[in-house]
């Protein structure tokens, strides 16, 4: 008896939460695990994430939230694990007793159908890859994306002229912070452009001197995809980051080509040039990098084996007997699981 | 000894009992047996049920198709409903062209996937809605279904992963068999939505009127008789 008066009380109050919801929450997420082997036995790639060497290691857990009532919504978006944590997020790693897990928190409020105001902290709009596994083709990330912003603090505003034609424009902290020891310094914006459908393409700059730094970074990049047919879609990413007073940079092209064979398989080739500016007596170095993949889709499960060769300009490798080497080539696999 | 004789019966009674039930059991098991066959056998020569699975065209295309009777009105009235509703705030965005008589449109139905109170958008259903009039009557169909995953992207929205679709009479392979028959089922049932909301909108002439709320009452403290 006392079982149905919970069960009752219990049913009755799933039914009044359920009727008080206006949109229920969304809970959203992913798991990813890897395999690495890299040919000279060493951790050569320095590119961010599958970083472990012969080893079966850790992405990360990744919980995100979303709610949206009426014309407001907020993202809330926890990561745990490597990839999640000391691999992406500035303090990730606790040793200064602050750890971190959050890749996006933010709220936004759409004023009108065409504007919408967000504040908070994002992942960045720069550039054609993401932390979470999920939104990449690729799992190993280019050289283009390791070098970029991965987070922007701040607020934005967006404004959609047609349904080709929107403009972003912003104010940031400085790249990857959640806090800015020089005030709010940074500017950005985003021109999307979509000509036809299928095909849209972001031109994107981001401006400012963050703290400590020699000179004011200037951030120019151009992200674009093209689903060409059903089966075969391709991206591109340019960019080039300047830091005035002689503090460096980087300038760099990736070109992404994939094509689905069925629902369940597809492969993808990325290649990219990339190259850091010297600075002071040191000159220019730079790399190109191949990378094969395939996408094994079952549900929300994908394995993504893949082979990457690297070839720089100097040797910034080493081979298996830890000689300098001017190429590095590794093997992965890496399951990734979407909810 | 005249302990153990009666050991021994008892032993061979008890034996004979549960011989008996077993017997019984079994009777009754094959009995229930035949019945969840005979049941599996009428389930079987039974009708699919169309709001579980939408059927093919003549074209071999998944279609939604309703004849809808609306005796009185003319087929001027009825056009002027079905643009009024489309035009409405709580219609599917669609804008419909007149082509020979026909009236279509394009539109999508979002598929969710859900748990409990959790929710999450899984893809999209893009579709072709075709609209017919005639006096006191009309008749739509959604066909030409393509089906476009979404993932989330890096501010936590999901979004398409692709602007072409996969069409749903496609045949998803082994690894996505599952997946594949819940968009098929998920189509059917917002197919069946829309239908309503349509029909809905097509009565009122406009947008789909959501009830009145209800008034709260009112408790005076006036009253002395108390």
């Amino acid at each position: 008896m006392k079982l149905k008066s919970i069960f009752t009380t219990a049913s009755l109050s799933f039914a009044s939460f359920s009727y008080a919801q206006e949109a229920p929450l969304q809970i959203s997420g992913s798991v990813d695990t890897y395999y690495k082997y890299d040919f000279s036995k060493q951790p050569n790639i320095g590119t961010s994430f599958g970083s472990d060497q012969n080893s079966i290691s850790l992405g990360m857990i990744d919980l995100a939230l979303k709610k949206t009532t009426g014309k407001a919504s907020f993202v809330g978006e926890l990561s745990f694990g490597p990839r999640g944590q000391y691999q992406s997020l500035i303090n990730g790693d606790g040793t200064d007793d602050n750890s971190f897990h959050i890749q996006n928190l933010y709220a936004a409020y759409a004023f009108t159908d065409k504007f919408t105001v967000t504040a908070g902290y994002m992942g960045t709009f720069i550039g054609y890859e993401v932390i979470s596994p999920t939104g990449n083709y690729n799992y190993s990330t280019s050289y283009l994306f390791t070098s970029g912003p991965f987070q922007n603090a701040g607020v934005k505003g967006s404004y959609a002229f047609s349904s080709k034609v929107s403009l972003m424009l912003g104010l940031f902290n400085d790249w990857n912070v959640y806090k800015d020891l020089n005030g709010v310094s940074h500017v950005g914006g985003q021109l999307t452009v979509s000509p036809v459908e299928g095909w849209t393409a972001y031109l994107n700059v981001l401006s400012g001197k963050s703290a400590g730094a020699v000179g004011t970074g200037t951030i120019l990049d151009l992200t674009t995809a093209y689903q060409v047919t059903e089966k075969v879609k391709l991206g591109l990413n340019a960019a080039d980051y300047t830091v005035t007073h002689d503090g460096g940079g980087y300038t760099g092209a990736a070109l992404y080509a994939q094509n689905a064979f069925s629902t369940a398989f597809s492969l993808g080739l990325r290649g990219e040039y990339f190259n850091w500016k010297g600075t002071g007596e040191d000159s220019d170095e730079h790399i190109t990098a191949l990378t094969l993949s395939a996408n094994v889709k079952s549900g929300g499960l994908t394995f993504i084996p893949e082979v990457r060769f690297d070839d720089g300009s100097t040797p910034m490798f080493v081979n298996k007997n830890l000689n300098p080497s001017k190429n590095a080539s590794q093997f992965s696999l890496a399951v990734v699981y979407a909810f | 000894m005249k302990l153990a004789v009666i050991g021994l019966f008892s032993f061979i009674g008890m034996a004979g009992v549960f011989a008996q039930e077993l017997k019984e059991k079994q009777k009754s098991e094959q009995k229930e047996i035949s019945g969840l066959e005979n049941n599996r056998k009428e389930k079987l020569s039974a009708p699919m049920k169309t709001e579980e699975e939408l059927p093919l065209d003549d074209r071999g295309k998944y279609i939604y198709y309703e004849v809808v009777s609306r005796k009185g009105k003319t087929k001027e009235e009825l056009i002027k409903a079905a643009k009024r509703y489309f035009k409405s705030d709580s219609s599917p965005k669609i804008s419909l062209v007149e082509k020979d008589s026909l009236y279509t449109g394009k539109g999508k139905l979002i598929i969710n996937k859900s748990a409990f109170l959790l929710t999450r958008p899984s893809g999209e259903v893009r579709y072709q809605l075709y609209l017919d009039f005639k006096e006191g009557k009309y008749r739509f169909w959604l066909t030409d279904f393509s089906f476009i995953p979404y993932q989330r992207d890096r501010y936590g929205n999901f979004v398409p992963t692709t602007a072409i679709g996969i069409p749903l009479e496609q045949k998803p392979g082994k690894l996505n068999a599952v997946e594949w028959a819940s968009y098929l089922k998920a189509t059917a049932k917002e197919a069946q939505v829309f239908a309503a909301n349509l029909k809905q909108g097509m009565l009122a002439g406009t947008a789909i009127i959501q009830p009145a709320a209800k008034a709260i009452p009112v408790q005076s403290t006036k009253n002395q008789k108390w």
